[in-house]
């Protein structure tokens, strides 16, 4: 009860700070990005508590006691992964002034239906990374309090969508810094505790690397393959390259003042995940020497404060880990809601703030029906699938279509059909099919390292020099001058009397 | 020079700008030339590019490598030491690499601006 008392006051402070956020949410570009007014400190703030999901709170503990220490190269990837947004998609991105992934596909390739077919991959990626969010809401609120899973999962859908269908994003993005704050306190703060007061058996036996060597070589071998290093590499291909292609995570840039704030901000966001991906290995490493065969190896952190401290210092602490996931839910789901809000209505019916609204009910009962019978899926599963979708999909659109002039609408197509139909076609054969653990069953269940180059390839090849159309260039080159085009980008203009410009009506020179 | 200048609140400048931003849209559909951009120097923009390119891909290069070291050093590594490699030790690494590009990155945007 103390746990759903604590989840409670979560969500109550949530919805406060959300209708004090609500500042007239009447157009799209409103509802979308906040007007683009977002102050650069909120942002960061805001895309880790978006970023920092119950993959993140409860899974990465999870996956560290059925599976061992490489667990955490799931952390390094996450984080790894704003490097590469940092270098090669914040600042261009910004200037492109497109609103979502779709939008910045038309700017570039001038095709409706590649802007269409963008919006159907980020269902896909959005739907993928939805599911264990509510499989997580569901878990948690039945260990709490026992309300059955799929009650749960329900009412946190109806929580969610209702505060988005109000707020949009302005409301999300006061919302979710709060939630970091909240995930970084609760997880952090219980932690500091339960290695206070685990015996010092416990912590010396928690710390003990020679117990399994499996298990404490620092490999990531998801179902005992016995291939880790592939395993390893693969997970890490997808998290690095897929943060980049998360359509959530792009959104938020265009919500910052100009393309260098929109970079600062990835920066800053390393600096907040390093702060946060410190804490899930106190869980996971106690969580094996105290709960060591859970049932349900996702709510670890949860269970780990009782076996450490029964009665009324456990049960304190039990709820304000439980509080801290809840908040990883209701963040990351509204954040994603939103981004599957404007793939359905914005990008593929041409959108209205009512459709947009519908949209956001619409995408929170599709993620709700389809993590019903997703119980006993882990999270961190479901979410390295979605990474790996985005980093087969819109990581090689995205940096191609920023860096490379030649790419064409009709080699973005052909190189997202391949990408997304190879990654989701192999996590799901990977799911039906039941291989034998191999090199197979590993490449199935890790896709991203033969998808990515793959889509990569597809792109670059299909790609017909001869079909680049003339203004391709000079949207590249706009992408990469400071200044102007983009509303609100803040750089200075260049100056008069140039021997080669262009001039306002766009004659290419 | 009595040039007029239009003055409009905020909310009205934000309403054109997304006027705009549809009707460019439109012309980009219908294969017209797009309208309300400014000028840009091309010989500029294309060095400032190239420039921002080779940055882009020296970083990723290196979080290649970086990343590649810190997996070799984390499983060479016995025992504890090796868990603290996987732990502890990508973030700053990370950081720094971030942080390097970003300061790069500016550096070349200011002088594309400054240097004409």
């Amino acid at each position: 009860m103390l746990g759903l008392a604590a989840i409670s006051l979560v969500l109550a402070s949530s919805v406060v700070i959300g209708v004090w956020g609500v500042r007239a949410a009447r157009s799209t570009p409103d509802f979308l990005v906040a007007s683009r007014s977002i102050v650069p400190g909120w942002n960061a703030l805001a895309i880790a508590g978006e970023y920092v999901s119950a993959a993140s709170v409860l899974g990465l503990a999870g996956l560290l006691v059925k599976n061992g220490v490489g667990a955490m190269w799931y952390a390094v990837g996450f984080t790894a992964g704003y490097v590469l947004v940092a270098a090669l998609a914040a600042g261009p991105m910004r200037r492109s002034g497109a609103y979502t992934v779709p939008d910045f596909a038309e700017y570039r390739l001038g095709s409706p239906r590649i802007r269409r077919m963008c919006g159907l991959v980020v269902l896909v990626i959005m739907l993928l990374y939805l599911l264990p969010q509510f499989k997580a809401a569901g878990v948690v609120l039945e260990l709490v309090s026992g309300i059955p899973y799929w009650i749960g999962v329900v009412g946190a859908g109806l929580v969610v969508s209702s505060t988005i269908a109000v707020g949009g994003m302005r409301s999300a993005t006061y919302v979710q810094a709060f939630h970091y704050i909240v995930k970084l306190a609760f997880i952090a703060g219980p932690a500091v505790f339960l290695i206070a007061l685990a015996e010092p058996a416990q912590r010396e036996a928690a710390l003990d690397p020679s117990a399994d060597a499996d298990w404490s070589r620092p490999l990531l071998d998801l179902d005992g393959s016995g291939h880790p290093l592939l395993a390893t590499i693969s997970v890490l291909v997808a998290t690095t390259l897929g943060a980049m292609g998360l359509p959530h995570v792009v959104m938020r840039f265009h919500t910052v003042a100009g393309a260098r704030a929109a970079r600062r901000v990835a920066v800053s966001v390393i600096v907040l995940l390093s702060l946060f991906y410190l804490w899930p290995v106190v869980y996971g490493l106690l969580g094996r020497v105290t709960t060591p065969d859970p049932e349900e190896t996702d709510v670890v952190p949860l269970l780990v404060p009782s076996a450490i401290a029964p009665g009324t210092v456990g049960a304190v602490l039990t709820a304000l880990v439980a509080a801290g996931a809840f908040a990883a839910f209701l963040s990351t789901s509204s954040g994603l809601l939103l981004a599957l809000a404007g793939g359905l209505s914005h990008d593929l019916f041409g959108g209205s703030l009512s459709r947009l609204r519908l949209g956001v009910v619409v995408g929170t009962a599709l993620a709700v029906a389809l993590s019903l019978p997703a119980a006993d899926v882990d999270i961190n599963v479901l979410v390295g699938w979605a990474f790996a979708v985005a980093a087969s999909t819109f990581c090689p659109l995205l940096t191609l279509g920023i860096w490379w002039r030649g790419l064409t609408a009709t080699g973005a197509t052909a190189g997202l059909l391949v990408g997304a139909v190879t990654s989701t076609g192999a996590a799901l054969a990977s799911v039906v099919l039941g291989l034998e653990p191999g090199i197979v069953s590993v490449l199935l269940a890790q896709p991203a390292l033969w998808t990515v180059p793959l889509a990569f390839t597809v792109m670059i090849a299909a790609s017909r020099p001869g079909s680049v159309p003339d203004w391709a260039s000079e949207a590249v080159l706009r992408l990469h001058v400071p200044g102007r085009y983009s509303s609100g980008d803040t750089g200075a203009i260049p100056r008069e009397r140039r021997d080669n410009r262009v001039d306002a009506p766009g004659e290419t020179g | 020079m009595n040039q007029r200048v239009r003055v409009t609140s905020p909310q009205t400048r934000l309403a054109l700008r997304r006027r705009s931003d549809a009707t460019r849209r439109l012309s980009r559909l219908a294969g017209l030339p797009q309208v309300g951009r400014s000028a840009i120097d091309l010989d500029d923009a294309e060095r400032a590019l190239r420039r921002q390119r080779r940055l882009a891909i020296r970083t990723a290069t290196l979080l290649l490598f970086a990343l590649a070291a810190l997996l070799t050093a984390a499983v060479l590594t016995p025992g504890r030491l090796g868990w603290a490699v996987l732990f502890f030790a990508p973030y700053p690494v990370l950081l720094v690499l971030a942080a390097v590009h970003v300061r790069r990155a500016e550096r070349i945007e200011a002088e594309y601006c400054e240097d004409d």
